[in-house]
């Protein structure tokens, strides 16, 4: 009778220990309350971000002042001032998609800082049209040029560290005046476990 | 002796339970200057928890110089202490269709003990005519 419990003990402790090893993925919803969270910038950062924004821009109006509806932005340089390096579209592109959802702004993907258009083939095409058509004014030019920063401030206090980023937009029109400003804070706090960070 | 360390127990517990709770005072105007457009609202509680620490005081709503609907709400935390939540806005239209814009995310808040906390959204097109609000405790394991 011990030699088969031992026997059966000696079968089934390999199965709990390479049970407990096995990993679990499962899918969560990006936009969700269970996404990671770590002092590091993450992808609900930049929803929060965009979300702040969008409200703060429909709510201004700034965008009904362009001559003709809807009007056109054009995106400049965003500029990543934090340690991590992150992809500036994880906010603008929100933003982008946000403004041509309302109705109230289309981006235009053939003009870009330096003449170097997003969308190449794009710019061709509408250069070849333009010149087809014999048409005097080329290109409507943008109304609006979408400018920012994205800005990092860490601080440690004993176990406690804090990492803020500061997300700032600026909505230029084409006289070189700012319309609309916004800021957006986060900050995270991460408190010391026993072993280190 | 007993007696010493039963006082000296309950003496901690009281510091503890007090040092946890920070709660705010304030001050407005007694008869306010600008007249909310607040709305009749429908309420589905399934957290009583949650719902005595985030109490909703009321919704009010606007539209934008942009003809985008604007609404605000506003909560109270009924607690003594902090609370940590998530609150979500989704968008109907006129034919109650669910408006799908990448800003609806769950947002999460922070509000101190007695607080009161106002929370604004506007809509993301001007098609946008009625929207839900849903509020969640803090899920996240931090």
């Amino acid at each position: 009778m011990n030699r088969k419990i031992k026997l059966c003990l000696l079968f089934l402790s390999p199965l709990l220990f390479f049970g407990g090893c096995s990993t679990h993925t499962r899918y969560v919803e990006t936009s969700g309350p269970r996404t990671l969270n770590t002092t590091e910038i993450n992808i609900q950062d930049f929803s929060y971000a965009a979300e702040d924004m969008i409200k703060s821009l429909l709510a201004s109006g700034a965008l009904d002042k362009a001559p003709k509806q809807p009007a056109v932005l054009a995106i400049s340089r965003i500029i990543n001032n934090t340690t991590q390096q992150i992809d500036t579209d994880m906010l603008t592109k929100k933003i982008r998609i946000a403004l041509n959802q309302s109705g109230k702004a289309l981006t235009t993907t053939t003009m870009g800082i330096g003449g170097i258009a997003e969308d190449p083939l794009a710019q061709s095409m509408q250069q070849e049209k333009d010149f087809y058509a014999d048409k005097k004014e080329l290109q409507r030019m943008p109304d609006f040029s979408l400018s920012g920063k994205i800005l990092e401030m860490r601080d440690r206090l004993d176990d406690v560290r804090q990492v803020a980023y500061i997300f700032q937009l600026s909505l230029t029109n084409n006289e070189g005046l700012a319309v609309w400003e916004e800021e957006k804070q986060l900050a995270k706090q991460e408190k010391k476990g026993v072993f280190g960070w | 002796m007993k007696k010493a360390t039963l006082a000296l127990a309950c003496v901690l517990m009281g510091t503890a339970v007090l040092s946890s709770c920070a709660s705010v005072n304030t001050v407005e105007r007694e008869t306010p200057v600008g007249t909310r457009h607040v709305i009749t609202d429908k309420r589905v509680i399934t957290d009583e928890t949650l719902a005595t620490k985030v109490n909703i005081i009321g919704v009010n709503d606007a539209t934008t110089p942009g003809g985008f609907l604007q609404i605000q709400i506003e909560v109270l935390n009924e607690s003594h202490s902090l609370q940590e939540f998530n609150y979500r806005v989704e968008w109907f239209d006129m034919n109650g269709m669910a408006i799908n814009t990448p800003t609806s995310v769950w947002i999460p808040r922070q509000i101190e003990g007695k607080e009161s906390l106002t929370i604004t959204a506007v809509a993301p097109t001007p098609t946008a005519k009625d929207f839900r609000v849903k509020f969640m405790e803090n899920v996240r394991d931090n």
